[in-house]
């Protein structure tokens, strides 16, 4: 299952933080940080997968070698899209190359939602973002991976609020943020 | 209205740069005022600038009571809010939960299905057991509901119900199992169920194998690639218990390889295929060998598919599940996956490194480690101090300003490109390395190592590049080993070649008293942290342990007593205490030198500065050190009076014999057996029923008394005693030490040839420092001085000067005129033969030298467990530590989900077991009486006791009474209560469950006493009569409102 959905920015400010288990605020922003030290010093060649941050490796490491199958978090799988971060922590039994189609999903959703979605919409519509992955991951486990669904599942939510106007500077463009590289085209 | 929105406060954020803190203070405080209002408008706003805060780590714990205000507003945007909130703020502890559940209760139960979906998004996130189970009955009916999204996502709310109430899946799964059954379900929602379902299925695969044909069916419909993937994922689960799956399996999984655009589901349906055994049970047949192939082929592809580093990652992955059931397959792929221990991307290589530490053997060991070493060495230590990200995490909070700059957010283009430059490694990396490293050498005690010198410089050099541990030596405790200490898995492997092989006993020896050397430390370890620190302690051991090899004794002492030694943490200053005598006695041992005055001001000198270095120490904190400190104090000053009372020699003719404390007495105590490797079981293998001729009263020798007087008397005879002599020769100097008169002729010569090629001194140079190879090349020049046919790659004119021979020869020529020398013809043909001959003699594999490696010594056969893995894995802590984040779904394993089909045998056995869980809760019953009633007959004697004592002063009397209540009483109340206890434990341990409070178990007795039909029954008839109500009520709400229902 899937246990954290976390997105930050190229400094390494939260956007969303979603922990499917309940857990404390400092320990969050550890862990946020922990994976943010990880993530950022990766060059735009490598994979997209990360060694598990301390707070995560010191407790599984005990226990994975005897059971391949387990509820311990054993995968971090990130996407970065502009200036953020899309981090995706789960435990064996997903897929990696599918999380990435995943993540791939959120994003897409969010540019249908926001027409050329940036940092900044998200910024300012936190409560659309958090309900966009509502409608993808409830409780840690996948409940949709049609695009038209998602949307159209947020939409049914009430109003998608656009970005101010005023913040808008000069209607900067965003084409390709929520297109993505495209390297998983047959999800 | 001046109250700030949350666009203001984002707004605000951005426009107070630099003072954010302030202004997050203040906005805290406005909304604290704010959400104490009355209008839920201002209320609502004030949460969700909480919630936003909240991101960043500003507590919002206050406010959990106004959370709960704004999810009961009847207006769904507060409402959203709120369950927003919730999700995000509410932990385990926060007490409101309680109230909220009715809140979740009645939005379940909403006519509407956008207020459905926050409750059943929130739950999985507040849930705990006795909230389950009351929202259960309201949860359910939601199944049917005709919405698809609202049906798809409480199955998965079940889900979450049920890892922490299991019996929820009781009602639950035939409804579930309807669901999934159903042709003309949604596909969203069959889709989740299998997402449930697969989340469930690693758990109790036998109970899923009755829905293996609709699963089938589904996989091969296809269209949801998602879902394709979890039902491979499935499926392999289920083949090893439901063999006539493969065969059907097989041809949809082939098509999908050959088929699919999509490579995560080829790539997971390779992984299926291997990780299910499909592999093996078609093995043999011409279609098995197709798919392997297959397979395999597609794996390596990923591996070496250029410019895609995530299949190369996740082929790797795929060859860490399979390397234990599949070591063949993984290891054809040797070739791809050693590359991969030099990738530039560090999860590559950690992945990798896990790989090949399988694979190393005799021939690839040295080429595998040179690798590491080569990273290991190249790459600066990261010094976390360093990177101000490392930093963030110890404030409490970020600061988030809005943006570090406007135009950087709307930035839309592809990430930058960074520089190419490796990343510094992170420590655990490091960490993990070094002890990959140790690992692969030390494995079957030393199999693959084929050259001990190389091992030990390797070991020095790794001392080097050891990252600093986290925790500072100051309050380090001595039991608690801490997982990232390499310094002394390092030092563990010094000390075990350094007994076990005893032909590079002086080499390590060395090697540690290099490390020892207060005056390179600076060079010895890394320049930045304590990192490899740990290793000292080994290091001392050796040196005092086998000071007859020092070369150097006096610096070793010396750096021993330095000044900065005391500062060590107590385990290594423990370990220094005890080598000091040894190296002492090592020094001042030999009665072979007669008492000069010089000898004597010499020891009195050693003497006072060791009783210097002492005497602060008998008062360290740590008691082992003070012990120690104080033994040897005492020992000490009883020497330096032995000393300063024996006369010294008047004149260098006459032979004075110095004090037998020192040349007898002090080093007695160190010398005696060697020491040997002893397997870790070997103790236990000492035959246990003694042989009845063995008494061990009886005296060995019965003459035993007069032998040690005689011992006494003979004291000065034992010159010739082996032991002893390593002690009383003369100290040699380091060149003589160096000659290692161990080694033989031949033994030189087979070094000679195993002298690795210069190809492979250059790869040594890229990760040895530079000074161990300058070491290394001398003593190869030192071996090799008489040698005439080894060329000295730094001699400057080519030929040996070093040779005799040359040297005699030039030194006849000196005087010759050059030109005189007649020129040879330079004969090729023979030149090439000969190089020929050194290429032959080279190029096959050199026979190993044969270093003799001492083996544990045990009795009988030696177990397998007993290996010597210790010595570099850190111990294990034997709990399981509940990983972060992690959800614990073991509650489900002990859950059958059958009960519904007619299969009775299972039925049967929980009926077993239901009975005989009565009848442990009727002793458990019983037991608890039992208690209680010697409770209330401490409680009458107690009462007794203090009509009697009541002179005695109040506070007082109460201690009296207690103790009265444990020992006075002539009721055995202990072993009474012992047997209560008892009968608890024992119960506890059948029901194969952790031993429950008492209490627990009362309440829970009454349920399954009355038997899981009785109790479902009602269950079910409560849900049918609410569901009828909702039925009817919702049926109201689809005619008022007929847009939604579409």
């Amino acid at each position: 299952m899937i246990n954290a959905v976390l997105v930050f920015n190229n400094a390494g400010q939260p956007r969303l933080t979603k922990f499917y288990t309940q857990l404390e605020t400092s320990v969050q922003q550890r862990l946020i940080s922990e994976i943010f030290t990880l993530v950022a010093n990766r060059p735009a060649t490598a994979c997209n997968f990360l060694p598990l941050p301390p707070l995560l490796a010191n407790s599984s490491k005990s226990s994975t070698p005897t059971t391949p199958h387990n509820d311990t978090p054993s995968l971090v799988t990130y996407r970065h899209y502009a200036t953020l971060y899309f981090i995706v922590i789960s435990t064996s039994t997903e897929s990696p190359l599918a999380l990435l189609d995943l993540i791939q999903v959120f994003v897409q959703a969010l540019d249908g939602l926001f027409e050329n979605v940036c940092e900044l919409d998200l910024i300012f519509n936190f409560e659309t973002l958090h309900a966009t992955l509502g409608e993808i991951i409830v409780g840690g486990v996948v409940v949709e991976t049609q695009l038209d669904k998602v949307v159209e599942g947020v939409k049914a939510q009430g109003k998608v609020a656009k970005r101010p106007v005023n913040e808008n500077k000069g209607g900067l463009s965003l084409a390709g943020f929520g297109r993505g590289d495209g390297v998983w085209a047959g999800r | 209205m001046f109250e700030k929105s949350l666009y203001d406060l984002i707004r605000g954020l951005r426009n107070h740069k630099g003072s954010e803190k302030e202004y997050i203070n203040s906005s805290i405080k406005e909304c604290r005022q704010e959400i104490r209002s009355n209008d839920m408008d201002l209320k609502s706003t004030a949460l969700m600038k909480l919630t936003y805060l909240e991101m960043f780590g500003h507590d919002m714990s206050w406010a959990s009571f106004n959370v709960l205000e704004v999810m009961s507003s009847p207006k769904y945007r507060h409402k959203r809010t709120g369950y927003l909130a919730a999700v995000q703020s509410f932990r385990r502890d926060t007490e409101v939960l309680m109230l909220a559940e009715n809140q979740l209760k009645k939005d379940i139960s909403s006519p509407a299905p956008t207020v459905i979906s926050l409750p059943l998004i929130a739950v999985p996130h507040v849930i705990n057991p006795s909230m389950a189970n009351s929202i259960l009955g309201d949860l359910l009916p939601r199944l049917t509901h005709s919405h698809a999204s609202i049906r798809k996502k409480t199955v998965v709310t079940l889900y979450r119900l049920a890892l922490v109430y299991p019996e929820t899946l009781r009602p639950a799964w035939p409804k579930i199992k309807e669901r999934l059954q159903d042709d003309n379900e949604d596909p969203s929602v069959t889709s989740a169920i299998v997402n449930v379902v697969c989340e469930l299925g690693w758990r109790r695969p036998q109970d899923f194998l009755p829905l293996a044909p609709r699963l089938f069916d589904l996989l091969v419909e296809g269209g949801n690639n998602w879902m394709a993937i979890k039902l491979i994922k499935l499926f392999a689960t289920l083949t090893p218990l439901e063999p006539r799956l493969i065969k059907k399996l097989l041809p949809p999984l082939t098509k999908i390889i050959r088929e699919t655009s999509a490579m995560s589901l080829l790539y997971e349906c390779i992984s299926g295929i291997i990780q299910g055994g499909i592999l093996e049970a078609v093995e043999g047949t011409t279609e098995g060998e197709e798919v392997a192939r297959l397979c395999v082929g597609k794996l390596r592809g990923m591996m070496i598919i250029e410019g895609d580093a995530n299949l190369k990652y996740v082929a790797l992955l795929a060859f860490e599940k399979i390397v234990r059931s599949h070591p063949h397959l993984v290891s054809q792929q040797q070739d791809v996956i050693l590359e991969c221990i030099d990738d530039p991307d560090i999860s590559i290589r950690m992945l990798a490194l896990d790989l090949v530490v399988g694979m190393v053997n005799i021939e690839n060991l040295t080429a595998i480690v040179g690798r590491l070493m080569r990273q290991l060495r190249n790459a600066p230590i990261a010094s976390s101090a360093d990177d101000p990200a490392n930093d963030r995490g110890r404030f409490s909070s970020v600061v988030p300003y809005g943006d570090s700059d406007d135009s950087d957010a709307e930035e839309s283009l592809r990430p930058e490109s960074r520089s190419n430059q490796p990343p510094p490694l992170p420590d655990d990396y490091r960490v993990s390395v070094i002890r990959r490293v140790l690992e692969m050498c030390a494995r079957d005690t030393y199999a693959n190592i084929s050259d001990f010198e190389w091992y030990i410089d390797v070991l020095v050099q790794l001392v080097r590049v050891s990252p600093s541990t986290k925790a500072s030596s100051a309050t380090e405790d001595d039991d608690t080993e801490h997982a990232d200490d390499v310094g002394r898995g390092i030092g563990r492997e010094l000390q075990n070649v350094a007994v076990r092989v005893k032909s590079v006993r002086s080499e390590v020896v060395d090697a540690a008293q290099s490390l020892i050397l207060v005056d390179r430390r600076d060079q010895m370890f890394p320049a930045s942290g304590n990192g490899g620190i740990r290793v000292l302690e080994y290091a001392a051991w050796l040196v005092g342990e086998y000071a007859n090899c020092l070369a150097q004794p006096e610096p070793v002492m010396t750096s021993l007593l330095h000044s900065s030694s005391a500062q060590l943490p107590p385990r290594i200053l423990a370990v220094y205490l005890q080598a000091i005598p040894k190296v002492f006695a090592s020094i001042s041992g030999s009665d072979q030198l007669s008492w000069t005055p010089e000898r004597k001001t010499l020891m009195s000198l050693l003497m006072a500065r060791i009783i210097h270095f002492l005497e602060p120490l008998s008062t360290h904190p740590d008691l082992e050190v003070q012990e120690r400190a104080v033994e040897y104090l005492e020992l000490m000053r009883l020497a330096a009076e032995a000393a300063a009372g024996t006369d010294t020699a008047l004149s260098y003719e006459d032979f004075v014999d110095p004090p037998l404390l020192l040349t007898q007495a002090i080093p007695a105590l160190f010398t005696g057996a060697e020491l040997n490797p002893v397997a870790p079981g070997a103790q236990r293998k000492v035959p246990m029923p003694m042989p009845d001729d063995l008494d061990l009263d009886a005296p060995i020798n019965p003459n035993l008394n007069n032998l040690l007087a005689q011992a006494e008397l003979a004291a000065f005879e034992t010159d010739d005693d082996d032991v002893y002599a390593a002690y009383t020769e003369p100290i040699t100097s380091y060149a003589a030490s160096e000659a290692q008169p161990s080694i033989s002729a031949s033994e030189r010569l087979d070094g000679q040839q195993k002298e690795p090629t210069s190809y492979q001194n250059a790869v040594e140079e890229e990760y040895l420092d530079p000074d161990i190879i300058a070491r290394r090349k001398a003593e190869r020049r030192e071996r090799h001085k008489d040698d005439p046919f080894y060329i000295d790659p730094e001699g400057q004119s080519g030929s040996g000067t070093i040779t005799p021979l040359t040297s005699i020869v030039r030194a006849g020529n000196e005087e010759v005129d050059i030109d005189a020398i007649p020129i040879m013809d330079l004969d090729l043909s023979t030149q090439r033969g000969a190089g020929e001959e050194i290429s032959r003699s080279r190029s096959p594999r050199k026979p190993t030298r044969r270093v003799e490696i001492m083996g544990d010594e045990t009795l009988g056969p030696s177990e397998p467990d007993s290996s010597r893995d210790n010595s570099t894995t850190p111990r294990t802590s034997n709990r399981a530590k509940k990983s972060l984040l992690q959800v614990d779904s073991s509650g489900l394993g002990s859950l059958s989900l059958d009960d519904d089909d007619d299969s009775g045998s299972s039925r049967k056995m929980t009926r077993l077991e239901m009975e005989r869980k009565e009848q442990e809760e009727q002793e458990m019953k019983k037991a608890l009486m039992e208690v209680e009633r010697l409770r209330l007959e401490m409680q009458r004697a107690s009462e007794r006791l203090e009509a009697r004592g009541e002179v005695a002063v109040k506070p007082k009397k109460k201690k009296k009474v207690r103790k009265a209540e444990i020992g006075g009483d002539d009721v055995p109340i202990h072993e009474v209560i012992h047997e209560g206890a008892d009968s608890i434990g024992h119960q506890g341990a059948e029901d194969g469950t952790e031993e429950k409070p008492a209490k627990k178990k009362k309440k829970k007795k009454s349920k399954p006493g009355e038997g899981d039909v009785g109790g479902d029954g009602e269950r079910d008839d409560e849900t049918v009569a609410k569901k009828k109500k909702k039925k009817r009520r919702q049926v109201v709400m689809d005619e008022g409102v007929p847009n939604t229902e579409q």
